[in-house]
């Protein structure tokens, strides 16, 4: 994992992926961010092509905010489509990821594709290059308004051994959805804050940064 | 990181010349005033702006990639900044969708080339099993082909020696009876011829008896017996050797020793008109199953002796023995008919034969051959029709 940085703009980008099955809320997690967020800039969601309501591409919602020191600092937010067929495509969107949040569905009904999913996730993220155990990944166990969903202490007892935090959310209401993003900021500038020496020679300590990109 | 599909793309993807020489125009006839086209940083890129000019931002994603430049009343410039910005957003979809497709397909074209090679190198090694099944299905084929032919032969052996031991036994008792009995009616005789000296005037009785040629010829008589009944003697212990075929036990024996023997056996049912040629060199003893051999050699005179026999002319089976570098070398030659080219090529098949059904099994070259090569050795047949056959026989010592 590796934030694009541009010099002479000054500018660091950094891309973070929603991941997960099809239809888990990756698209709604985006379009609340969209609503709920308030950086000093933000761009318009992209959506390059829909079948109803799948995606079929990826949606791309860009934010960011100036540093002290005038440094762009730049968030690109992609989903991936969800849809099995289309692996190629979520194997392109993911390379190059520096942080991933993977949106699971907690219905009772979708824990064999939320585990395939997972999998395909750790099969791509080997062939495209990316070591999970050092990538920012937040594990999000959304539409937790639906009756028959697996409960909480499950989920937990089932992560618990992973090094993965885990995260419950309701992206159709908003509920969570900030607070998974707010975990994956707070992760990625953890893990490459010093290397780009945020704090010291651009003036952002984690909060600065946190609070840059929720406003 | 150009072809990427989620890179920054430059103001020169986002409004090419060509696009902008086509709508700018259009659009400067709409604000009623000049229009230029800026980079991020300024510098002239399409058209060209009054030093008082306007700027409006044209800006993708977060930042300005460029700005349009005008006199135009502002509102007006901001109008058409922002159908430019509707342009560069359709542009962006259209390079990023571009880019992704030509990821995927050339990312999915990779796996398929993975998974043919894959494929391939599975399907060459299910190919080269297959073979190798093949190869070892008709290894074991054949060796049970062998293993059938040596139980046949072990049982015909088998069957052959019982009678022949039997038929020994049976023999001998009766064969020395008679031999002694007929060895003392020669001393019998003997005393009769000490008679005729104590006779005195019976001398003429004697003669008109013509004692003198019974005596003679009754001596005679009984050498011809005698030397039959040796004779007899001599087959009943060629055929105990014949019945010791299948004995197992290897020995250091003499190969001219059972060349002989195999002679001798034919010898005793000669066709007419056919002769048996011996050519016997000095061997070395060979450590060997001797029975065996004979029965190889037994088998391949009497195909000689056969073929010269089918040929309707006199001629000759010559039997040759030599040492040679590293082994023996038996050749049994016979001026025969022949065979054919195909029936050389198949002659060491298993039941193929070109006598009458009933007189030959089939059998004979083929377990001649497994013999020889139970020693180690080789056999080869060299024929033409009309010319007689030539069987080498090479065994290692």
């Amino acid at each position: 994992m590796m934030p694009e940085f541009d010099k002479a703009a000054p500018r660091l980008t950094f891309k973070l992926v929603y991941y997960g099955p099809a239809q888990s809320g990756k698209t709604t997690n985006l379009m609340r961010l969209h609503d709920l967020l308030a950086p000093e800039l933000k761009g318009e969601m992209l959506t390059l092509e829909t079948q109803g309501d799948r995606t079929l591409f990826f949606d791309l919602l860009p934010m960011g905010f100036r540093a002290p020191s005038g440094l762009l600092v730049k968030l690109r937010l992609f989903t991936v489509p969800g849809q099995v067929a289309h692996d190629g495509t979520r194997k392109a969107v993911l390379s190059r990821a520096d942080g991933v949040i993977f949106v699971a569905d907690s219905q009772l009904t979708q824990e064999a594709n939320n585990a395939e999913s997972f999998r395909n996730l750790t099969d791509n993220a080997a062939r495209v290059g990316l070591d999970l155990e050092r990538l920012p990944l937040i594990v999000q166990f959304n539409k937790r308004d639906l009756p028959a969903i697996v409960a909480e202490d499950e989920v937990r007892a089932r992560w618990t051994g992973a090094s993965w935090p885990v995260t419950f959310a309701t992206a159709l209401t908003g509920e969570g959805v900030r607070a998974t993003f707010d975990q994956l900021l707070r992760t990625v500038f953890r893990r490459c804050g010093q290397e780009y020496e945020l704090s010291g020679r651009h003036g952002l300590d984690e909060e600065a940064f946190v609070r840059g990109v929720l406003g | 990181m150009n072809g990427v599909f989620d890179r920054e793309f430059s103001l020169g993807e986002l409004l090419p010349t060509d696009l902008l020489d086509a709508v700018g125009p259009a659009l400067a006839g709409l604000v009623d005033a000049g229009l230029a086209v800026l980079t991020s940083a300024g510098g002239s890129y399409w058209g060209d702006a009054p030093a008082a000019a306007r700027r409006e931002p044209l800006t993708v994603e977060l930042e300005p990639a460029g700005y349009l430049a005008s006199t135009a009343v502002p509102e007006r410039l901001r109008a058409a900044a922002a159908v430019l910005r509707q342009l560069m957003a359709a542009r962006v979809r259209y390079l990023m969708a571009c880019d992704l497709h030509t990821d995927v397909v050339t990312s999915d074209y990779q796996t398929l080339l993975e998974r043919n090679r894959a494929l391939a190198a599975s399907e060459t090694r299910y190919k080269n099993l297959a073979e190798e099944l093949e190869q070892r299905v008709a290894a074991q084929v054949e060796l049970l082909d062998e293993r059938q032919r040596q139980i046949y032969q072990a049982e015909k052996l088998a069957s052959v020696g019982q009678l022949a031991a039997g038929v020994a036994h049976e023999i001998n008792n009766p064969i020395g009876f008679v031999r002694s009995n007929v060895a003392t009616f020669g001393t019998y005789l003997e005393r009769l011829a000490r008679l005729k000296q104590r006779l005195g005037d019976a001398a003429v009785a004697w003669r008109e008896l013509d004692l003198d040629f019974v005596l003679e010829d009754g001596a005679e008589l009984v050498r011809d017996t005698l030397a039959g009944i040796d004779r007899v003697a001599r087959i009943v212990r060629d055929l105990k050797g014949y019945s010791n075929i299948d004995r197992p036990d290897e020995e250091m024996a003499d190969l001219n020793q059972s060349l002989n023997e195999a002679c001798d056996m034919v010898a005793t049912r000669l066709s007419p008109g056919v002769a048996i040629a011996r050519d016997l060199g000095v061997l070395p003893r060979l450590l060997c199953l001797p029975g065996h051999l004979k029965q190889v050699f037994f088998g391949v005179i009497q195909n000689g002796m056969q073929a010269v026999s089918d040929a309707h002319q006199p001629g000759t089976v010559t039997v040759t023995s030599r040492a040679v570098s590293g082994g023996i070398e038996v050749a049994i030659a016979d001026t025969g008919v022949g065979m054919t080219t195909e029936q050389l090529a198949r002659a060491f098949e298993p039941f193929y034969t070109t006598r009458p059904v009933g007189s030959g099994t089939g059998l004979g070259l083929t377990v001649a051959r497994d013999i020889v090569q139970a020693h180690g050795g080789r056999m080869a047949i060299d024929s033409r029709p009309g010319a007689g056959t030539n069987v080498t026989i090479f065994l290692p010592t």
